[in-house]
């Protein structure tokens, strides 16, 4: 501290602000949710104070928690395969394409969109093709009729369709992120290892990977939180049906808080959900330092 | 950066519930607070009263009419503005939702009848309206019985702008063109609808993704299959079970009818509107709907080719002449208003007017107070001359399930409703389903 050469109080006086800001917007309101999640309340009347009971249907009678759970879970799990390929992506383009600017802006073109529009334009697509709908027009068009579905309302396919969109949505952003990654990596290196007869998918493995680690974290961290907090596009698409088909956590607190008018319910499951973040967070901080460890 | 972003990630997800409550509130504070004095000190005072309402299109003979009438207020009355915030239906909902949590509700708000409106007036958020329905003799004004849906313990918290029906809406042309007839029993329906599926004509139209609009016409097949009113009630009040044959037959014939393959494909991902413009664009044949789309209808590219229809008795059960009742969202007073007198004098004066010049707007089909006129005259069109005559021949009838049962329980009918779009399921699940959610819900 006393390299800064001032004092504490002065220290403490300017991060007081913020502090204070970010403790307001962010702790406080965990803490209120949590609280709320204690509660049998619709969120306008009395509330009455319940302890865990909301947590005991939650975990051992909602039917549809768990399998929203899992369908979270499955959406941070294909969010996070989409990464590596990313970064394929980002590393043929860095070593094919001279001026990639524009391709890698066109792949970011898609998550600048508004998710409402994005949501809408998908839909269009996925349309039975009487209304319309492109994919299955295509479909039938190069003789494979029989691979056509309704897409979005078939129980089966739906979470699928919207797995997909997302993945196509956030393609782009996690290529960006990985090439500026790859453009960080001092160009003599690789011009070192030529000459020890290391090229191509060689001097990635043992080269651009190792140095990129901290930025394939920060790609692994954003798809997984952003996946857990899908909500917008699974609103606009589904609404989280054909009965609960499409729900995920973040959906099924929305439901229950306002549609069932069961605040203190749809708290607790927000609770749950902030709560696995954290965990999860924890879990995957824990997995990049071993492998920060193994490869530097 | 990484720890920040992931940080604020957890942030934004942990609190969603709580950001939410944050777009409420516009809140009326100019003016001070003393409703109490005598009314000619309080007329001198400037006043604001906030009107939250639901016609915010501009297109709308609703919306041209509020904000008529609110202009000649404000012109009448120089110290009184009145602001408008107008919102779409579900925006509304939920926005009322919010600001009720914090008790910062608008002065005037919408609400919806019977069961929907129990938490509000059960939170004492709503102010009674019934010495205010006195003068003028407003309360007259109102369709007999129409009152009573917004009514609890004698007292009468909110004045409805609609008082609708559910009826089939078919279209003429299409009709014509599959050579056949208006369906008198459900099993004619049916077959109307395999012979207009047979021609290539889309049979029904639906917007499935708000799932309400499958309910409501679930619930019609009810009240045929339970020969009359009051099923609903009938379980509130433990006579009856989810699991009555009367509720098991409606599930079968509903699947029926989408076994037929009634619905265009992807039902449950068309919302209300999407699903009404396959109607009005001429694309299905029949659309199943609440009176209200009447004058949607009559502004389309189909208009003078549709006619109306009563939903048919189902295995011979039922009678025609009992339809869905749904008695229109309704406005209300908030009880924690600033400016209670002014706003129930503002309020009396809108409502009194409202008839009328709703006749003149020719959106007075399906509205909630008696209109003195001609229609006919005025230039109605014959299909709105058709549902005004249906309305003549209602004989009771029942309300749709959310306005009948607490939201929880409701939610769960909604959901399992949508799911016999998606998928076959025996009718026997179907109802253990709902028996348990309500009893569930209802402790």
């Amino acid at each position: 501290m006393n390299v800064l050469k001032v004092s504490r109080l002065t220290i403490a006086a300017f991060v007081l602000p913020s502090l204070i800001i970010y403790i307001g917007i962010v702790f406080v309101p965990i803490i209120v949710s949590m609280y709320s999640g204690l509660l049998d309340w619709n969120g306008i009347g009395d509330p009455k104070f319940i302890g865990l009971e909301n947590f005991k249907n939650l975990f051992f009678h909602d039917p549809v928690f768990w399998p929203a759970v899992k369908r979270t879970l499955m959406f941070a799990v294909f969010s996070m395969a989409e990464i590596p390929i990313a970064l394929l992506v980002a590393i043929l383009l860095k070593r094919y394409i001279r001026r990639p600017n524009f391709l890698v802006s066109s792949y970011f073109l898609p998550v600048i969109l508004s998710v409402v529009i994005v949501g809408q334009l998908w839909k269009t697509i996925y349309n039975p093709a009487s209304m319309g709908g492109m994919l299955n027009q295509v479909l039938e068009a190069i003789g494979l009729g029989s691979w056509t579905h309704s897409w979005l309302t078939d129980p089966s396919v739906a979470m699928y369709s919207l797995y997909f969109v997302a993945l196509w949505q956030y393609l782009g952003y996690h290529t960006l992120i990985q090439y500026t990654g790859i453009l960080n990596v001092p160009e003599e290196i690789y011009e070192a290892a030529r000459i020890d007869g290391a090229e191509g998918f060689t001097a990635d493995r043992y080269i651009t990977f190792p140095n990129i680690i901290p930025i394939f974290k920060i790609s692994i961290v954003l798809a997984f939180i952003g996946s857990l907090q899908s909500f917008d596009m699974i609103m606009v698409m589904t609404g989280g049906g054909p009965a609960h088909a499409t729900d995920v956590i973040s959906t099924h607190m929305y439901n229950m808080s306002f549609l069932s008018m069961k605040y203190g319910y749809g708290s607790s499951i927000a609770t749950f959900l902030v709560i696995l973040c954290l965990f999860a967070t924890f879990l995957i901080n824990l997995l990049f330092n071993k492998l920060e460890k193994r490869f530097s | 950066m990484a720890k920040m972003s992931k940080l604020l990630s957890l942030v934004l997800t942990g609190t969603l519930a709580i950001s939410l409550t944050a777009c409420g509130g516009s809140k009326s504070d100019d003016g001070s607070t003393s409703s109490t004095g005598s009314s000619s000190n309080t007329s001198e005072k400037n006043i604001t009263i906030t009107f939250q309402n639901i016609y915010p299109d501009p297109t709308d003979p609703k919306n041209q009419l509020m904000n008529k009438l609110v202009k000649q207020y404000e012109t009448d009355h120089p110290n009184i503005k009145i602001e408008l915030d107008s919102l779409n239906t579900d925006q509304q909902k939920l926005k009322l939702k919010t600001q009720a949590a914090s008790k910062e509700m608008p002065d005037i708000t919408v609400v919806n009848p019977s069961a929907q409106m129990k938490p509000f007036v059960d939170a004492k958020l709503l102010a009674p309206l019934n010495d205010m329905l006195d003068q003028n003799g407003l309360k007259d004004t109102f369709q007999d019985g129409l009152l009573d849906w917004y009514s609890f313990d004698g007292n009468t918290y909110a004045l409805p702008d609609g008082n609708n029906i559910a009826v089939v809406y078919y279209n003429k042309e299409l009709f014509d063109q599959a050579g056949v007839k208006v369906p008198t029993t459900f099993e004619e329906m049916l077959d109307v609808v395999k012979t207009l599926k047979s021609k290539g004509i889309q049979p029904m139209a639906i917007g499935e993704k708000d799932s309400w609009t499958g309910s409501f016409l679930f619930m019609n097949m009810l009240l045929r299959t339970n020969n009359g009113p009051g099923f609903l009630q009938d379980v509130l009040d433990k006579k009856k079970t989810f699991e009555d044959p009367a509720f098991v037959e409606a599930v079968n014939a509903f699947e029926s009818l989408v076994q037929a393959g009634a619905f265009q494909d992807g039902a449950t991902s068309f919302d209300y509107n999407a699903g009404e413009n396959l109607f009005k664009t001429g694309k299905a044949a029949m659309y199943f709907m609440g009176t209200w789309a009447t004058g949607g209808i009559e502004t389309s590219s189909v208009n003078g080719k549709v006619g109306v229809f009563k939903f048919p008795t189902i295995n011979g059960k039922g009678n025609p002449d009992e339809f869905m009742l749904a008695p229109g969202s309704a406005f209300a007073i908030s009880a924690d208003s600033k400016h209670l007198e002014e706003t129930k004098a503002f309020l009396n004066w809108f409502m009194m007017s409202f008839p009328k010049e709703a006749f003149e707007a020719k959106g007075a089909v399906g509205i909630g107070q008696k209109v003195d006129g001609d229609f006919k005259a005025a230039g109605y069109s014959d299909m709105a001359m058709e549902v005004l005559n249906l309305f003549k021949e209602v004989k009771g009838g029942d309300l749709a399930f959310d306005n009948t049962m607490n939201p929880a329980t409701a939610q769960v009918h909604l959901t399992s409703i949508q799911n016999l779009f998606a998928q076959k399921k025996d009718a026997a699940e179907v109802a253990k389903e709902h028996q348990a959610a309500f009893e569930e819900n209802n402790k």
